[in-house]
């Protein structure tokens, strides 16, 4: 059995051209050291004002699952590869933490779908001509949620995911459209960052996804009817 | 101080432990001596133990454990530190039992055991290992109990303060804090050979640490945490081999 995740269409890759740089020596006099003190303390003034970005990175475990003989096309949304997620501090109402998922949330799909299915192709839009495969399946979320314990009051860090998930025929037509939610949290520590207890409780909820993914696909009822009708069983 | 009860399976132990040798202690014992004493006497932990034995065990040179912390409750998690801390113990010495790394087991049977998904009974224990792969990949471990762990450590009736201050010649602090950590953890045993149940051991660990300061601040921590670790790992490592 093959454990396959290739791309229908080669990726348009970015031309990172070197871009002209302008460099300027400069001698560090009493006059010109004044400057660059202030300029330094208003960066680091700055600094204390911007949003921290926070980016989940993890890794996930190959699900046990036994395989779907299906080759299933996936997409995945602008809106999921990109996503990110903004807390808004209560007393300032300025941006907190910024909180890019969408790279974690593509690694974790391309890990548990190849285990779950025969083949699976990696499409570059919502195309509805895909005779080459059985579905389509396409993930998405829909809400995000972060729970600080300075918040909560909780000694833990939460995060809670509504994804939407949606599976066609290859032509596009419906074969199931379902919600699912995650949860994750991840306790405290002495000297603990937040950028460290976001990402735990991420990893927790990402896991989360792919547990209730990979045990409960079968079970979606307009999924089970559709194998029962159609697809071959497992 | 060791109390030891056994009435019909339940067993209960309770120990009381100090730290007046603690190198803070020691520390302290230099500077202040008198109330080094009146403080070491007082950050005392005590631990007790109960035991229920449902079934008689044992483990063999090639079979192991795995040692899993419970993480559905809403307010809390067992802490991963503290089942490493267990599990470490329960490893140790000439009666140490082969203990599978948490992580690695739950990654290994991923997604079969996350907070979710994990059994709760026995009950789903035996559904669960009506599926083969899973069943399989249990026995590749060579694993003969599961020991889920439940509880964490509070603190409270914290009071008193300390202030410190820096000035052009010199620093210092001043003041007083005392507070009470309470540790609370269960272990339940589950038998791979018959799915069930076979025992289970609680801990309870109390103990009130303080923090004088005098110029500097001197910590006199009462190990309740640590002390409920090494409680529940002896007592565990005991119930599975048996003994």
């Amino acid at each position: 059995m093959r454990q396959v995740i290739r791309k229908k269409h080669a990726g348009t890759g970015h031309d990172t051209g070197s871009s002209p740089v302008t460099t300027r020596r400069s001698s560090l006099l009493p006059g010109s050291l004044a400057v660059s003190c202030v300029a330094v303390l208003c960066v680091v003034a700055l600094s204390g004002c911007a949003a921290r970005a926070i980016t989940i990175s993890a890794s996930y475990p190959t699900p046990l699952v036994a395989k779907l003989p299906l080759t299933v096309g996936v997409y995945y949304p602008e809106a999921l590869r990109e996503f990110s997620y903004t807390e808004i501090d209560d007393s300032s109402g300025k941006d907190q933490y910024i909180i890019a998922s969408g790279a974690s949330q593509i690694a974790l799909f391309n890990t548990i779908l190849p285990v779950m299915f025969d083949e699976v192709i990696e499409l570059d839009g919502p195309s509805t001509d895909n005779p080459q495969v059985d579905a389509i399946f396409v993930p998405d979320v829909e809400e995000f949620q972060l729970g600080l314990p300075q918040k909560t009051k909780l000694s833990v860090f939460e995060i809670w995911l509504k994804y939407n998930m949606r599976l066609t025929q290859p032509n596009g037509d419906y074969i199931a459209d379902w919600v699912m939610t995650a949860y994750g949290k991840a306790p405290t520590a002495t000297f603990q960052s937040v950028d460290i207890g976001v990402q735990n409780a991420a990893e927790v909820a990402m896991r989360d996804v792919a547990a209730s993914f990979t045990l409960g696909f079968t079970e979606v009822p307009d999924i089970k009817d559709w194998l029962q009708k159609n697809g071959p069983t497992p | 101080m060791i109390r030891h009860e056994q009435v019909s399976g339940i067993s209960t132990d309770k120990h009381e432990s100090c730290n007046l040798l603690s190198r803070s202690g020691r520390s302290l014992q230099k500077l202040l001596p008198a109330l080094t004493l009146a403080f070491a006497l007082s950050a005392c932990t005590t631990t007790e133990i109960d035991e229920f034995r449902q079934t008689a065990t044992s483990i063999s040179g090639d079979e192991s454990i795995v040692i899993l912390g419970r993480r559905q409750n809403n307010d809390y998690e067992t802490e991963g530190n503290f089942i490493e801390c267990v599990g470490s113990v329960v490893g140790s010495g000439d009666d140490g039992i082969t203990v599978v790394p948490e992580k690695d087991f739950l990654n290994a049977m991923f997604p079969f055991f996350e907070p979710r998904t994990a059994p709760m009974r026995t009950g789903h224990l035996k559904q669960l290992m009506d599926i083969d792969i899973a069943r399989q990949r249990i026995a590749d471990f060579g694993i003969e109990y599961i020991v889920w762990v439940d509880g964490t450590t509070l603190r409270g009736e914290t009071a008193g303060s300390v202030s410190c201050t820096i000035g052009p010649g010199g620093g210092g602090c001043f003041g007083f804090g005392t507070w009470v950590d309470d540790s609370n953890f269960d272990a339940e045993i589950w038998d791979m050979d018959t799915l069930d149940l076979a025992g289970s051991i609680s801990t309870d660990a109390n103990g009130q640490s303080y923090m004088p300061a005098v110029v500097v601040p001197i910590p006199l921590i009462a190990r309740v945490e640590a002390n409920a670790c090494s409680g529940l790992g002896s007592q565990l490592k005991n119930f599975i081999n048996g003994s």
